[in-house]
Formats: C-alpha cells, structure tokens, sequence
C-alpha cells in the first residue's frame, strides 16, 4: 500500500541529496534538557502541583462511596450529607483550580523554551556555512523553520494536558483504586495488554494515513497556489477549465486521505470501546467476588465503578494523542538537528590578507562526484579593479562567483579574498517589511538620508515617488508589488549601503525587461565605483566597460585581457561580440504616428 | 500489510471486517453550490450562507445525526447500567443478574460502537463533500472563471480556499454532534425525573444555564486562540520570508540584523501565547468551577432523599451515575461546538466576501448576439497617445511584428491583450480589435480561441515538461518541435521530468524557455509573446529568434520586445511613444 503516491508532486524528489542532520532520540532528549535551564524549578512545581490537583479529584468518589455506605447502614443523616456535598464541591473548585494553574503553567514554559529553540534555529540556519544549505536545498531549512515550529507549537494544546493531567490521573487513580482493594487495581491491569495492542497498531498504521492525508492537502494548497500566481498565464493560454480539473482532482485527494484518516480514528475508538467494555466487566465480576467474600463494601465497588469510570476518558485522550506527541517529536528532532550543527562544520577558511584584492591560485571546483567546474583556475583581481567573466551557459562562471565569495570552498588550490565581500545573485527577494526595512537589513544604522542617496545612486530614487508611503511602503509579500526591474535595484542599493571591499554581481540584472537595461547597467556602474568588482554578465555592454575580461569555457580559462585588446585578438570574445553588436546594430523600419 | 486489503494495518483478527463507507477514489461530480443572488448583495448574510451550505448535504449529514444520537446516548446509558448492576447483582449477590447485567453492557457497547463508527464516517463525508463542491464554486467563480475576466485574485484566496472552506464546511458536525449530545442530556434528564422529578428538574434547568455560562468563557478563549494563531503564523511567516532569500542575506552579510529581527516577531509571539494560557486558565478554572459544583449539588439532594428514604441505593447509584455522565457531554458542547460556530461563522464571511468581490465583472457583451471572427484574423491593437492620435499597430495574418516599447507600455498592451474586457486601470485605453471588431464586443471564449498571451511573468504547473508545453493538447510532434525552438534541448531531453512545484527544479532561464515552448506549442492564430528571453544569454537568445519564424509560420505573432535579437528576426517593427510621459516631452 502506498499511500503517499496518492499526492502527485509532493514525492521524496530531492532523494540523493544531502540533507541537514537529523537529530537522535539522545541528543534531542539532552537538547530538550539544556533548554529547559531557567525553567526547571517552575516545570518541578508544576509537577508537583499537577499531582496534588489530580489527588483533589479522588475526593468525589471516595465521598460518594462513603455516603452509600453510611446509607446502607442506615447511619447517615443531614449533617453527612451536607458533608459530603461541600467536600465534593471544595474538591472540584480546588481540583479544577489546581489543573488550570498547572496546564497555564506548563504551557507558559513551553512556548517559553519553543520561543527559544525557534530564535537559535534561525540564527543558525543564517550563519551555516552555505555550502552545506545549496547542497540540502534552502526548501528543507524552510520546512524546518516553517512547518516544523507551527506542528510544535500547535500540539501544545494537545500535548501539555496530557504531560501534566492525563498522566498523573491515570497514576492517581489507579492508586485510588488500589487503596480500595487491591484486586479492582489488579483487574484494571489485566486489561492493559488490549490497550497496549490498540496503541501499537495504531502508531502503526495512524501516522502513516495522516502523513498522507497532510501530503494530500499540501499537493491541493500547491495547485490552488499556482493558479493563483499564475493567474496571468491561465487566462493568456486559456487554461481555466484545465487548471480547475487538476485542483479538483487534487481536492477529491484530500477526501479520499481524509476520509481513511477519519476511518482509522473510529477503528481506534473501537478498539478503545472494547478496552472500556473489558475494564468494567472486570470491575463489576472483582467487585461481585469480593463482597461475596466479604472483603468490600458496596460503597467500596461504587467507588472503584466510578474511578474506573473517570480513568476512562484520560486513557483514551492519552491514545488518541500520542501521534501528535510523535510528530511533535519528529519536528522537534529535525529542528534541534540544526540547532545542534557545529559552529565550525566545514565553514571555509578564508585566508584574506592579500588587502583588499582577490588571489586565486590552481583552483580546482567539482560538485560531490560530479565532473570538474573549474579546473586550474589562477587569477589575480587587484583592489579596485573590475573584472568580466563571460562565457555560455554551463561554463561555470557562476561557480566561480561562489568560489571567490567563499560559498564554496575549493577542492584544490588556494583562495584569498578581502574580509567584506557582497554578492547579488539574479535571485531577487523582497523581503516583507517596509523598503527602509529591505535596505537596513545590510546597514542596520543607515539613516534615512544615506538611504535615499543609495536609492539615487541606483536610479531607485524614482520608486519612492511611484509607491504610496516613500520608505515606509510596505513590500514583499502582501505589501505594495515591485516590478522586477524595481526589485533589483533595491538589491543593489542594498550592496550599496552594505559598502563591501569587493561587490561580486552574478547576472545581477539579468531578468529585468530589457528596455531597463542601460537604466540598471547605470546603477551597476554606481555600486562598483571606489572598489573591486567581479561581474558575470549575459549583456556584453556590461563587460565592455569593466577593466579586464575573462573568457571561460568548460571550467576553464581560455581568454583574458582588455575588451580593445579581446576585440583586437579575434578569439572567442570577438566572436561573442560581433554577435551581440549584430543584434544591437540592427535597424528598424520605424513608424510611429 | 499485503495481507490486509484495505491498508489499514489490521491484524489477522479484525482485517475480515468490511470497512464502511470507504470514499470512491474518482472525484464525485461536484455540483457547485448553488450561492443565490449575492452579485447584487442583497439578502445572503454569512450566516444564511453558512446555513444554506450546511443543509446542502443533508441527505448524508440526518443519517449521521440520528446514529449520533443513538452513540451519545448509548454513552450516556453505561453510568446507568453499571448503577443497576451495582444495585442488582453486586449488593445481592444473584450471579444470574451479574451474567444478565455484563450482557446488557456488552449489547450496549456493541450498539453504541458500531452507531459511533458509521456516524462518524458519514459525518466526515458530508464534511468532505461540503469542503469539495464549495471549493468548485470558488474554483469556477473566483481562480478558473472559464468564460468570464475577473480581475486578478490575491494571495488571500489560497486562504480561503483551504482554511476558511474547511472550517465552513465543519459546521456540517454542529447539527450532527451538539444535536445528539443535547438529546443524550434530555435523556439522563428524563432518566433523572424517573428516579426523582426534583432530581429531573435541576438537570433541566442547571444544565442549559451551565453550557451557557462555560460557553461564554470558551467565546472569549476561542477568540484569542484565533488571534494567538495568527502571530504564530506571522512568525512563521517572517521565519520563511527569511530563509527564501536566504542567498541575499548571505550576500550582504545581514544574518544578525535579520536574526534581531525575528527574535522581536518570536518574543511578541511568545507574549500573545502567554496571554493565550492565562485565558485558557480562566476557562479552566470556570468551566471546572461552574460543572463541578453543579454535579456536586445534585449528587448532594440524590444523598439526601437517599437518606430521607425517597430514594433507594440503587437509584443513588443510578442519579450518581447518570451526572457523573452529565459532565463530558456538557463540557463538549461548551469546549469545541460553540468554537467551531464561531469558526465557521466567521468564514462563512471571508468566503461570501471573495466571491463577492470577484463575481462582479462578467466578460463580454450581456445580450448581444454573439458574433464571430475569421479563423486566421488581422489583429489591431489601438495605443493611445497623450500629445496626438495614437499609435495602430495591426498583425496581417500569418505575420510576425515586433513591438518595442518601455516596460511600462509594454506592460499595458499585453494587459489589454490579455484582458481586453477589463474595466480597471491597467490596461486602460488600449484597444484590441480583431478584423476590425472591438475585442470587447465578443465573448471570452471566442476571443481566447483566437488569440494567445503568453506573459512576461509566465507560471510553470507542478507536473511534468509535457504537462506543461502541451498545455492546450498539442499533438507531439508539434510538441518537440516547440521545445527545440526554446532551445530547450540542453535540459529536456526527456519530457517526461517533473518539474517541482511551480517549476522550481528548473533554472530561471530554464523555467523561461520552457514557457516560450508552450506559447509555441499552443499553434494559436494569435500568438502575442512578452519579454520571452530576458533570463537566455545572448547566443541562445540568437538560435531562439532564428527558429521562431519557422515555427510561426502562416500564423500571425506580435512580439513585444526590445531585445535586438528578436526584433530583428520580426518582418516589422513598430516603436511605440511612452504612454505616460506627458506631451512636453514628445517632440
């Protein structure tokens, strides 16, 4: 049976790649332990506190069956029922007292030490080493930081009851029970093997439908999700009927897992029945053969009926329960796994020194087994200088960029490169906040004047005066939409404000419409003036003004020089260049009205 | 597991029983609610809605009803019979009765177990089959409107769409659960008036006034449980929209900065999750308060008429019984219906809103009679000018015409293109004719079978290369010759890849030249292409606008561009003013 093929696009696809360590039952459990440092005497009051709250509760039957047999002896009156009546609801005022207190407590220190282990998880996840993320896939710190935090924090409600109350009614009840008579306690305990196989079926089979039926409705918001962003293309292409089939197919998938999840919840509940069935027969057929013998009371048997009666409930919520407590764990464990990453795993060592220039010597770069992306790589980029790096897809010059900005270490060869290096990537996020939040997140003291210069130097100024609010328009997502073209100049505004020692841009200008070209090229001038810059180019205009240029094919070096002295030698620059001068000198019959 | 057919992991000893009710694994034909005359907003209030919704699936959610009431009831029957047989078998010792007690108890159980299972199956298919076909009325109305041009919906309806359907559609539980745990307190009331009618009586009274007060704790506390979820989903939020630009935080340098910042999300969480607690507290602490000394004063007058000698033991047994089975029921209905009537009530709201707000425009002429253009149309698209006339850009059939102009301009006649009956601003007074007839005057279906956009932000689909390029089912041949005019040949070999969600195991170039090739694929009279090639380096973008004629041949394109390379393999090109830029300065 294989439940999750049922969800389409949501398969194990990033199998083979080496994801972030998990981490084991010990070191979560030690993790755990470490965080509660500061909580540790509340948590053993709470303890305590639960215990006794849970001791309150057994006031109600034992009451009861005091009042039973006093009124079989015919020796109760007023007076006993009064007593009986106002310990019974002193009890349920301390009882229910003494439970909230304890679960507000427990959850305070949960969400408290949550609270922490999720702000250590993002710190860390920021300052890994990169080339441990690009190779796991910043989708699986995302799930972790995402997915992994909401299934903890939301089994709290499920979770902390059961850790304080649930256990310690259990326990105290079944101590109660033993205080009447022994055998009532032993009865209920012969019961315990058809609980024990419920709940090993059920961690069996329940986690695996749920899994199911949570990939199923991931797969349905992922189709709902994309026809919304796509919006554009399913009314361009006529789509619509298309597009509804495959969220409705999706949608039905989620009724199908649900419907089997719903399935094991009453197969569950019916092996819970036949475990409550069991327990009062056996309380009932005890109680029958003790007062037979004389060794208990009807009050006692009414007792004993009416603890077991009340152990029920826990029981069941404690089985029910214990798949969140799992997951709960799950999550937990993938969450203190990057916690847990070492400081210094793998982290390059960046031997700078060289002053502010970039020194690369004998470089050699392949991804885990993969064929070789640099081979024998040596390049000198002195302070101040700007080098190209052009070549065809696949040539590895964006490899290079990452080698030179530390992202990756070399596999041979050494690389030296100044202390403070920016890199744009043609990745361009938004994040959400306002714009003066986006251009601080480099230079959290940038005033709001060094911000408007960064945003003037760029040729970004004029986003001010399109957007509502100026620097307090909120952006990203939810907030006001920026055009691509807007967006990366934002990123390199950001560069600017950053104000590094060498500004690596790797095809920092690539997907904005081409008619920003020369407006962005402008603003890629300005952020490299007065340091060294690297920059990787599809537009040759951006090569053509920088002071050398380097030619890269399969990995390796095959030109370098000046554009006039590129142009001049007829190499493979050349030819990339009248190509590309082709294409700009055309001219067009042109009409306009 | 092989063994056991039905997957559910059961062993030799109960995987003969049949599994009821088990969902068909084809969708159902899902019959659209019918949502009443809400474009003209008039009459349906989100609770009518909510109730309208809810009675659509009667036909599933009354068997479930009555089943539930024969398991709550059943549940409410075990404090009974257990009294009784304390009562009868136990303080006699007559071990006739105590077979004769276990029997009953066993017989209830089966009867309540076996009414539990069903109903609880039932109620999840009504649940399901409400989620399903109102998602297909928001599907057709708001995301997929098939012959209409509704603007642009917001990320919000991926929200609606999932949550808010799914909390509406619980509102199916609230006349199957509360229904049946109101007739199960009836019952243990009518059970108390048999045993005594003062007894009766309080239940009566007490217990409608206890569900009403705990109620009104469990509002407030389910109120800001919301409000605490979404803080929590807003820290979850920022903690995603920092991990996605992981590479830029990195690239600057900002990994304190941006881990200050979520600390502060993180700690305002932490205050409204505290917050949260204290509530849940006072909750607790009322409903325990409220139930307990409630179930204490009745047990308290059973012990005094039991004294007083209007009642035997066994009914002391049996009144005890019976309120100790009063508490779970009453708590319930307090602790999870009236939360989930809140819930449903207010996304009844946000799910009426949506389709308020996008079943307005309707596309096309509302009476005329439909009229219809030639297979292979002339297409004009009329733009506006500020200092003169304006400028005609008309695609004769079977060519190919470039168009250059600012993004800013270009943006709008690709709206236009895309959306010709749009009353908004954003494609504002360009006109798209097509044989001379105002794209405005013909219905979306027969516009959109004439005309393709494929736009500058193309979206990839989850699914598979082909999926994607053979969009509109092109035959495959047609298929493989679109991919190898994308120059797609480098990574798509094989079309049978999947893609990721929404493309993202693909490069962005990649992603790019894959939806160049399902434009081309698509073999539209009119193909009107934007910015195909702007993430394609030079030289690919070259051999692109080589094979492009080729392939186009015979239909017409209208490429809005500016990039040299395609421009130059166009028959035409038209330049176009900018739009916006005032008089002043056109010479």
């Amino acid at each position: 049976m294989s439940d999750t093929s049922a969800a389409p696009g949501t398969a194990p696809s990033d199998a083979g790649l080496p994801g972030l360590p998990i981490a084991s039952g010990p070191e979560t459990a030690r993790e755990v332990w470490r965080l509660t440092h500061g909580h540790r005497l509340q948590l053993a009051a709470t303890g305590v506190l639960g215990i006794v709250s849970t001791g309150v509760d057994l006031i109600t039957p034992a009451a009861i069956g005091f009042l039973v047999d006093r009124v079989q002896a015919g020796t109760a009156d007023l007076t006993t029922v009064l007593t009986v009546t106002v310990a019974m609801a002193l009890s349920a005022v301390l009882g229910a007292t003494g439970t909230a207190v304890t679960i507000v407590l427990a959850t305070r220190a949960y969400h408290a030490i949550l609270a922490t282990l999720r702000e250590r998880l993002v710190g860390r996840a920021l300052t890994l080493p990169q080339h441990l993320v690009e190779r796991a896939g910043t989708g699986d710190l995302i799930s972790r930081s995402s997915d992994d935090v909401t299934a903890v924090a939301d089994a709290a409600p499920a979770v902390i009851p059961v850790l304080t109350v649930t256990v310690f009614t259990i326990v105290v009840s079944l101590g109660g029970l033993a205080a009447v008579e022994w055998p009532y306690a032993a009865a209920f305990a012969v019961v315990l093997p058809v609980y024990a196989l419920a709940m090993r079926w059920y961690l069996r089979t329940g986690p695996r439908v749920y899994r199911a039926e949570r990939a199923a409705m991931s797969a349905r918001a992922q189709q709902i999700l994309e026809s919304q962003r796509g919006y554009a293309t399913v009314l361009g292409f006529g789509l619509a009927e298309r597009r509804h089939r495959a969220v409705m197919t999706d949608s039905w998938g989620v009724a199908v897992q649900s419907l089997r999840a719903r399935a094991v919840q009453s197969m569950l509940n019916g092996r819970l029945n036949l475990g409550e069935f069991l327990s009062l027969t056996a309380v009932l057929v005890v109680g029958f053969v003790l007062i037979d013998h004389g060794a208990s009371s009807v009050g006692g048997a009414t007792t004993a009926m009416l603890l077991v009666l009340r152990l029920l409930g826990p029981v069941n919520q404690l089985l029910f329960v214990i798949d969140t407590l799992q997951s709960a764990l799950a999550s937990l464990s993938r969450m203190i796994g990057v916690v847990t990453i070492p400081q210094d795993a793998g982290e390059p060592k960046a031997p700078t020194g060289a002053g502010s220039a970039v020194r690369l010597r004998e470089v050699t770069f392949r991804y885990d087994g993969g064929p070789r992306v640099l081979d024998d790589i040596t390049l000198d980029l002195p302070a101040g200088q700007h080098v190209a790096v052009v070549g065809a897809s696949g040539a590895g010059k964006s490899t290079l960029a990452a080698v030179i900005a530390g992202i990756h270490p070399p596999g041979a060869g050494t690389v030296a490169r100044p202390g403070h290096v920016a890199v744009i990537t043609q990745e361009v996020h938004v994040f959400a906040g306002t714009v003066r939040d986006n251009l601080t997140l480099a230079a959290p003291e940038a005033t709001d004047r060094e911000i408007r210069a960064a945003l003037d130097a760029t040729g970004a100024v004029g986003l001010l005066d399109l957007t509502p609010g100026g620097l307090d328009t909120v952006v990203g997502m939810g907030g006001h939409p920026l055009t691509d073209a807007q967006a990366q100049q934002l990123a390199l505004a950001r560069v600017l404000l950053a104000d590094p020692d060498l500004a690596i841009l790797d095809e920092a200008t690539a997907e904005a419409g081409s008619a920003h070209a020369e407006q962005l090229d402008r603003a890629v001038l300005a952020v490299l003036a007065g340091r060294s810059g690297l920059v990787i180019a599809h537009r040759l205009s951006q090569a053509a003004v920088c002071d050398r240029i380097i030619v890269l094919e399969h990995g390796r070096i095959t030109e370098t020089g000046t554009h006039a002295g590129l142009v001049a030698a007829g190499g493979g620059y050349a030819g990339l260049w009248s190509v590309w001068q082709e294409g700009q000198g055309s001219t067009w019959p042109s009409r306009s009205g | 597991m092989r063994s056991d057919p039905a997957g559910l992991g059961r062993g030799p000893l109960t995987r003969w029983l049949p599994v009821f009710l088990d969902a068909p694994a084809e969708p159902r034909e899902a019959r659209p609610i019918e949502v009443g005359p809400i474009e003209v907003g008039a009459g349906v209030t989100a609770g009518r809605f909510l109730l309208r919704a809810t009675f659509s699936v009667r036909r599933v959610s009354v068997p479930a009803m009555l089943l539930a009431i024969v398991w709550q009831v059943g549940e409410s029957a075990v404090p009974v019979v257990m009294g009784l047989a304390v009562d009868r078998a136990l303080a006699t010792g007559n071990a006739g009765q105590l077979v004769l007690w276990l029997s009953v108890l066993s017989a209830l159980y089966v009867a309540l177990t076996v009414a539990a299972r069903l109903s609880n199956r039932l109620t999840g298919y009504a649940v399901q089959l409400l989620q399903h076909r109102l998602r297909s009325t928001l599907s057709t109305a708001v995301l997929h409107p098939v012959g209409g041009a509704a603007r642009t919906p917001d990320g919000g309806v991926v929200s609606v769409m999932t949550n808010d359907i799914a909390r509406l559609s619980n509102a199916v539980i609230l006349v199957i659960i509360p229904v049946s745990r109101i007739t199960a307190i009836g019952f243990i009331a009518a059970s108390l008036l048999a045993t005594h009618w003062l007894l009766g009586l309080m239940v009566l009274l007490g217990a409608p006034a206890a569900v009403w007060l705990m109620g009104v704790f469990s509002e407030q506390l389910s109120h800001d449980t919301r409000e605490y979820q979404g803080l929590v989903a807003a820290t979850v939020g920022q903690a995603t929209d920092l991990v996605a630009g992981y590479r830029v935080i990195k690239g600057v340098r900002a990994e304190a900065e941006a881990t200050r910042r979520y600390r502060r999300a993180s700690q305002e969480t932490l205050v409204g999750a505290g917050r949260n607690a204290g509530l849940l507290g006072r909750f607790l602490v009322g409903a325990g308060v409220v139930s307990g000394t409630f179930v204490a004063a009745v047990m308290g007058l059973a012990g005094w008429f039991a004294v007083d000698g209007q009642l035997s033991i066994g009914g002391l047994i049996t009144a005890v019984g019976l309120t100790q089975a009063l508490l779970p029921q009453i708590q319930a209905i307090a602790s999870l219906s009236i939360p989930n009537l809140v819930g449903a009530h207010a996304s009844s709201a946000r799910v009426l809103e949506v389709l308020r707000d996008n079943a307005t425009s309707t596309a096309g002429p509302d009476d005329a009679a439909p009229r219809e253009v030639a297979a292979r149309p002339a297409l004009d698209v009329v733009v506006p000018n500020v200092s003169g006339p304006g400028v005609t850009v008309r695609v004769e059939p079977g060519e190919l015409v470039g168009v250059r102009a600012d993004d800013r301009t270009a943006a709008r006649v690709v709206e236009a293109l895309l959306d010709p009956w749009s009353k908004g601003e954003t494609g504002a007074g360009v006109e798209v004719r097509l044989d001379g007839i105002a794209a405005r005057e013909l219905s979306s279906v027969e516009y959109r079978s004439h005309v393709t956009v494929a736009p500058h932000r193309t979206a990839l689909f989850s699914g598979t290369l082909r999926d994607n390029v053979a969009g509109a089912a092109a035959p495959p041949q047609r298929v493989d010759a679109a991919v190898r005019a994308a120059a797609c040949d480098d990574f798509a070999s094989d079309l049978d890849t999947t893609v990721g969600e929404g493309g993202n195991r693909l490069s962005g170039g990649q992603r790019q030249r894959v939806a160049l090739a399902r434009a081309l694929a698509s073999d539209a009279p009119v193909l009107v292409l934007h910015d195909p090639t702007t993430a394609v380096d030079s030289v690919t973008e070259h051999a692109i606008a080589g094979r492009l004629r080729g392939l186009r041949a015979g239909r017409s394109t209208l490429l809005v561009t500016s990039a040299p390379a395609l421009l130059g393999a166009c028959d035409r090109v038209v330049e176009l003013p900018d739009v916006l830029v005032p008089a002043r300065t056109a010479p």
